[in-house]
């Protein structure tokens, strides 16, 4: 196992019953990349990243973390690891302060480094409350960051951030997201689930999970490449189009056409088709060329239901 | 086992600033205790002094008048005669009366040609628990009456007399005060304990403690320390308000006392443990600590019903509890003085239902997440 692996997931299943969350899958992340779990909800997400720290036992699969095995090393791999669940996981009626020095004293850091690496990770994160606050009068983007700052306070190589940007305000999403690219900038591998496509453009590489399985996964460059080699239209239907509009778009055989709100993304993949539709309907649509998506990527490959 | 105190101390010490924090945890720990020996102190009393005795002396003799009297001098009785053209029934009917007294015609002429006098006491059976004192006073009694009338005692004839040994008043304080320290105990110290590992898993805090290198041991250990120094205050107070408020003696020795005490707390302390930790809810731990803790501490443990007096299955079911022997190290302290020898078998199975219950509540403990 090469040292720049920190985390190689080799077959894992989980199943609960007959149920299999996670099928399956198998995939590598390098240390220092941002690693991204994109998927629905119940797409095995959270069973997945659990299992690899050690929360969860899997039914079949290997799991290394920083070269030890899951399954033999539990507690070094916890000392190892930070996680942030998606779940609100501090204590509500302990201060700030107090739930930080739980995190620390359950690692066994002695309280000057706990005082000092609090002190770091409230600046970087930029919390700025007074630490005496309790943590149920914080809004849930402030305790996230409480949550970050907890998890990262034993200053871990891997972190794994399950949905952290859930129910969060889209400010407090961008600075989080910023926060994320500081830790991979400072050598840290990350590895974040996420329903958010925007989010998921931001990581080194993404994995499209679909019902327990690994749809795609790669850059998000390379996934929108590799799905759309052919030019991605976006089509406005105009106030004159005749209601069969959408059908003939679909029937007219110039290429897969997904609904895009009150739009089309039409991908031409026959330019001829394409030219004889346009001549046919000019004056119903206005169309412009579009870079492809993420989204446009998921929806192609894994289909509706997610974001 | 890998145990690291540090870690547990971690874990006792924010179980303190939830107390703390918590009125509720407060003041079932330190409120419900005292509340308990109040009500139970005060309310509930099973002696009987001064109980409405009707006479009805149909003998009007001198005899006859002197056999009242014993009732009278026994001092639990307050006789009040009546005439004889009512019926003895209706003062009980109309419970105006707890028992009525007969005393039949010739019954000092009978005594006094050695053949038997003929009284009659007539008691309301409805209120079961004062005949049942009654008719043990009238034990003694008859006692002192046989002995007034009879001119040549029969010398070969046994004597019984009864003297109540470690309680020698009788007094049903001295009597349920030490015992509902194991009531207190065995409710409280389930209740206390339930909820904590429950909380932890219904507001996901548990999500981070299993992340981290924390092993069940030092969470059981970490929980358990809080929770016995708060119930230990409470059984102090207990003990202080059973002994300056209901002036109870202490016959034995503090450390036997203190020793059980803790035993027993820690015993209490676990079981609720091992209830929040396979539960997983606080609702469902709720009931099941509830039960489990009320219903062995109240019925099971001798406080109402003496164990030795319980069908055979209970009779054995109970050892699996430990309120029933706590039960016997408190009364057996309190009244009797009794030390480590006398109790080294309540106290030894108090030990043993502590190592199952804490060994079972770190096995059972559950360190996977499922969704």
């Amino acid at each position: 196992m090469s040292a720049d692996v920190a985390v190689n997931v080799e077959n894992l299943t989980i199943a609960f019953g007959a149920f299999k969350a996670v099928d399956d899958i198998s995939f590598c992340v390098e240390a220092g990349e941002i690693f991204g779990f994109l998927g629905a909800n119940g797409a095995g997400k959270t069973t997945c990243i659990r299992a690899i720290c050690g929360l969860l036992s899997p039914t079949a699969g290997k799991i290394t973390v920083a070269g030890r095995n899951v399954a033999d090393d539990l507690m070094a791999i916890k000392t190892l690891v930070g996680y942030m669940s998606q779940r609100f996981t501090l204590y509500p009626d302990l201060t700030v302060r107090e739930n930080i020095a739980f995190a620390g004293a359950l690692r066994k850091m002695p309280a000057r480094r706990i005082l000092a690496r609090s002190k770091e990770l409230f600046r970087f994160t930029g919390f700025s409350y007074p630490q005496d606050t309790l943590v149920q009068n914080l809004s849930g983007g402030v305790k996230q960051e409480v949550a970050l700052c907890a998890s990262l306070l034993h200053d871990p190589a891997i972190i794994f951030l399950d949905e952290p940007t859930a129910g969060v305000s889209p400010a407090s999403r961008a600075r989080f997201w910023n926060l994320i690219k500081q830790l991979s900038a400072a050598g840290k591998t990350v590895f974040v689930t996420t329903h958010y496509m925007d989010e998921a453009e931001q990581c080194g590489r993404v994995s499209l999970m679909q019902t327990g399985r690994i749809a795609a996964l790669d850059t998000p460059q390379n996934l929108k490449a590799a799905n759309f080699p052919h030019p991605l239209y976006e089509i406005s239907p105009s106030p004159a189009a005749e209601s069969d509009f959408a059908a003939a778009l679909a029937a007219s055989g110039a290429g897969p056409v997904r609904p895009w709100g009150l739009r089309y993304h039409l991908e031409e993949q026959n330019a001829d088709l394409w030219r004889k539709f346009s001549a046919e309907r000019a004056g119903q649509f206005s169309q412009r060329r579009i870079a492809p998506t993420l989204e446009d990527v998921f929806l192609k490959l894994v289909g509706g239901g997610a974001a | 086992m890998n145990f690291n105190a540090a870690r547990a101390l971690a874990i006792a010490l924010k179980e303190v600033r939830h107390i703390l924090r918590d009125p509720f945890t407060l003041a079932l720990g330190l409120g419900l205790p005292l509340l308990l020996l109040l009500m139970f102190g005060f309310i509930i009393d099973l002696n009987y002094g001064d109980i409405g005795l009707k006479v009805q002396d149909q003998d009007h003799t001198r005899l006859s008048r002197e056999f009242a009297r014993t009732f009278s001098s026994s001092g639990y009785f307050r006789l009040e005669p009546f005439s004889s053209e009512i019926a003895p029934v209706s003062w009980l009917d109309s419970e105006k009366a707890s028992g009525v007294l007969v005393i039949k015609e010739n019954f000092g002429r009978h005594i006094k040609s050695g053949r038997q006098g003929e009284a009659q006491l007539l008691l309301d059976g409805a209120d079961n628990s004062k005949t049942g004192v009654v008719l043990s006073y009238l034990a003694g009694i008859m006692d002192a009456a046989n002995r007034k009338f009879a001119q040549t005692p029969p010398r070969n004839s046994p004597e019984i007399r009864t003297r109540f040994l470690f309680n020698q008043e009788l007094s049903s304080r001295w009597f349920i005060v030490p015992a509902l320290a194991t009531v207190i105990i065995g409710l409280l110290g389930v209740l206390l304990t339930a909820m904590t590992v429950a909380r932890e898993w219904e507001n996901g805090s548990m999500e981070l403690l299993l992340s981290t290198p924390v092993r069940p041991l030092e969470i059981v250990a970490g929980k358990l320390l809080p929770y016995f120094a708060l119930s230990l205050t409470g059984t102090v107070t207990v003990y202080l308000a059973a002994r300056l408020v209901f002036g109870v003696p202490f016959n034995g020795s503090r450390i036997v006392y203190w020793t059980a005490c803790s035993v027993f707390i820690t015993a209490a302390l676990a079981q609720g443990l091992l209830i929040s930790v396979v539960a997983r809810q606080q609702r469902l731990a709720m009931q099941l600590s509830m039960i489990s803790g009320l219903l062995p501490a109240f019925l099971l443990s001798g406080f109402i019903f003496p164990v030795e007096s319980m069908p055979v299955f209970f009779r054995y079911f109970t050892m699996i509890l430990s309120p029933r022997w706590f039960m016997e190290i408190s009364r057996g302290v309190f009244l009797k003085g009794a030390g480590f020898m006398e109790l080294a078998r309540p106290l030894s199975a108090l030990l043993a239902i502590n190592t199952v219950l804490i060994t079972l509540a770190v096995k059972k403990f559950k360190t996977d997440i499922e969704p």
